[in-house]
């Protein structure tokens, strides 16, 4: 699809999202519920003594599952799987270049991951809730996060092209 | 001018579009600032009927039930509010009072010390929009009159046995006692033009005994972000 | 106008309505991001690399569309701007993170949402990817004492653009959306001069 239309879809999406529930759109949060899921069922002391997961824990009543993000990630799964079906793009692959094999690949994956699960949770947000979020609302610290992640990619791209040529 | 209009590209056309529409927002002032509409007629009967008074002896009951479909604010300063509070009480001094982020929808009950307070945030939350705000009619000066530290007859009739007992056991749950009507009315004669005698101190505020199944008034929020 | 959106802040659905909102919210999302192509890495890291800049335009697309919505909507008093939540600014780690953030994005291939869509759509990378957030968000709950001071450092405050640098909000939008039409322009110039061999 263009780009451009595909993008004022995408803006029409954020929008309702505003006005609907008065939030934007992540995806990191989803992730964060998740493990605060698993850690509090596996290890429910551990989870309240840290901090950090103990604030995705909330009151004692509700499941950290009832989180807003993580349904909303589940229809992100649901649209996209049923706009790759229309598009006859669905198959199971791995996306790479020609001169790298996919063991190295999925490893770079993995670590990519890693990586973007510390950015993000030093950000507050990645790029669904942060830069495009934060950008419509001109908010301060989502412009400068957004920069940052260009700058960081572009500095970075030229290293890592062998993964792609 | 159509001509040239019909020839754009979809890309053309919609630089243009954003363009205009970007240009025309320059003049936007899109948050709503502090400024605030009031229906003053609206208001003056709502004043009127006085349904948005909140009597202390009821509030009384709904905390004992252990009820959590409100919110109950104590609009005084955090120190008057560290001395004594009604408990389940949050505080939000009225200063604050309108970045404190409260629900729209929500049942607010306000108090302050007499009323004067309350009144005047009442007023200032009902102007944004707020649609169910109360106020604890008499403030803490009725509720400790009436609720903590309430008056029991000396010789009660049957009728006024059982509603002293009542009194007794609400005031004995917020940790007060009750003073005899006799000492009340003395009290008043004894010092004739001045105002009700003075009443014991307050006690330490103590969370009541929530009853089995009670919900806390104020869940702990989860964190919100992306 | 009387205000009437956020609908949630207004209390006219609960929380029950607003998971099922988020679910529906979301299929939109992801629809649209794989319609742009987005589930699929090679294409993502081509923006990197300026042979198909589909990443600047979508999401730039995309914030202009729903920055003018809601700067018409706030400004018509249908919607109040001040009930919709703003991210709060902690610069430092905010700026520390987007840097990590870019090179993972590189290195992986795919940002979080993305890598969702791409699993959707059967990429085993886009899985691993997934993998390896779960992993790095477990490290970092771990970690976080270590990292709480940097973490909770600066503001803490939403803070926009224009109330920052006391400029009038429309002016801001309007630079935004010159901005971001200029970058149009300029990413067909480069795309047109870094194709790829064989495009």
């Amino acid at each position: 699809m263009n780009p451009y239309l595909a993008g004022i879809g995408l803006g029409l999406v954020l929008l309702a999202a505003f006005v609907l529930v008065g939030r934007g759109l992540g995806a990191t949060g989803a992730f964060n519920a998740v493990i605060a899921w698993a850690v509090s069922t596996v290890a429910p002391e551990h989870a309240r003594n840290n901090e950090f997961i103990a604030g995705y824990l909330g009151d004692e009543g509700t499941s950290p599952l009832k989180s807003w993000l993580l349904f909303e990630v589940a229809g992100l799964f649901a649209g996209a799987m049923f706009s790759g079906l229309l598009a006859g793009r669905v198959r199971v692959t791995t996306e790479k270049g020609p001169r790298v094999s996919v063991r190295v690949r999925l490893a770079m994956a993995f670590a990519g991951g890693v990586l973007m699960a510390f950015g993000a949770a030093l950000a507050r947000g990645c790029t669904s809730g942060q830069a495009l979020t934060g950008g419509a609302l001109l908010n301060l610290g989502s412009w400068a996060f957004m920069l940052m992640v260009f700058a960081g990619a572009y500095a970075v791209a030229y290293f890592f092209r062998w993964q792609w040529r | 001018m159509a001509g040239r209009l019909a020839r754009l590209t979809l890309h053309q056309t919609l630089a243009l579009a954003a363009v205009l529409l970007g240009a025309a927002a320059l003049f936007a002032s899109p948050y709503p600032g502090s400024r605030v509409t009031l229906d003053a007629k609206a208001l003056a009967l709502v004043i009127g009927t006085e349904a948005d008074h909140v009597e202390a002896p009821e509030l009384a009951a709904w905390i004992i039930q252990g009820r959590a479909d409100y919110r109950l604010i104590d609009l005084r300063s955090e120190a008057e509010f560290a001395t004594y509070h009604i408990p389940t009480a949050q505080n939000i001094p009225v200063n604050v009072l309108t970045d404190a982020g409260l629900g729209r929808q929500e049942k607010l009950v306000l108090y302050s010390e007499g009323g004067i307070h309350s009144a005047q945030a009442w007023m200032l939350l009902r102007a944004q929009g707020y649609a169910s705000v109360y106020m604890l009619k008499g403030g803490l000066d009725e509720w400790t009159d009436q609720v903590v530290f309430p008056v029991v007859a000396d010789n009660p009739t049957a009728a006024e046995r059982t509603r002293d007992e009542r009194r007794r056991s609400i005031s004995a749950f917020f940790g007060g006692q009750p003073r005899s009507a006799s000492a009340v009315a003395a009290g008043a004669a004894a010092m004739p033009g001045m105002a009700a005698p003075a009443t014991p101190a307050l006690p330490k505020v103590v969370a009541p005994p929530t009853p089995a199944g009670g919900s806390k008034p104020a869940a702990k929020k989860r964190k919100e972000g992306c | 106008m009387a205000m009437m959106a956020p609908f949630f802040k207004y209390g006219m659905f609960g929380d029950e309505a607003s998971l099922v909102l988020a679910f529906l919210i979301g299929i939109g999302f992801g629809f649209f991001l794989e319609r742009a192509g987005f589930g699929s890495a090679r294409k993502l890291v081509s923006q990197f690399y300026l042979n198909d800049l589909a990443v600047f335009k979508v999401m730039f697309t995309a914030i202009v569309t729903a920055m003018l919505g809601v700067t018409y909507l706030g400004w018509i008093g249908w919607l109040d701007l001040s009930l919709v939540y703003l991210v709060p600014t902690h610069l430092a780690p905010q700026v520390v993170g987007g840097l990590i953030l870019g090179v993972g994005f590189v290195i992986g291939g795919y940002c979080p949402g993305t890598s969702v869509a791409a699993t959707a759509t059967g990429r085993l990378d886009g899985l691993i990817y997934v993998l390896g957030i779960f992993a790095g968000m477990f490290a970092f709950a771990e970690l976080y004492p270590l990292l709480k001071g940097f973490y909770l450092s600066g503001d803490g405050v939403g803070l926009t653009i224009p109330g920052t640098f006391g400029l009038p909000y429309g002016v801001v939008v309007f630079a935004v959306v010159l901005m971001a039409v200029g970058g149009f322009y300029g990413a067909g110039l480069l795309e047109k001069k870094f194709a790829a061999p064989g495009e």
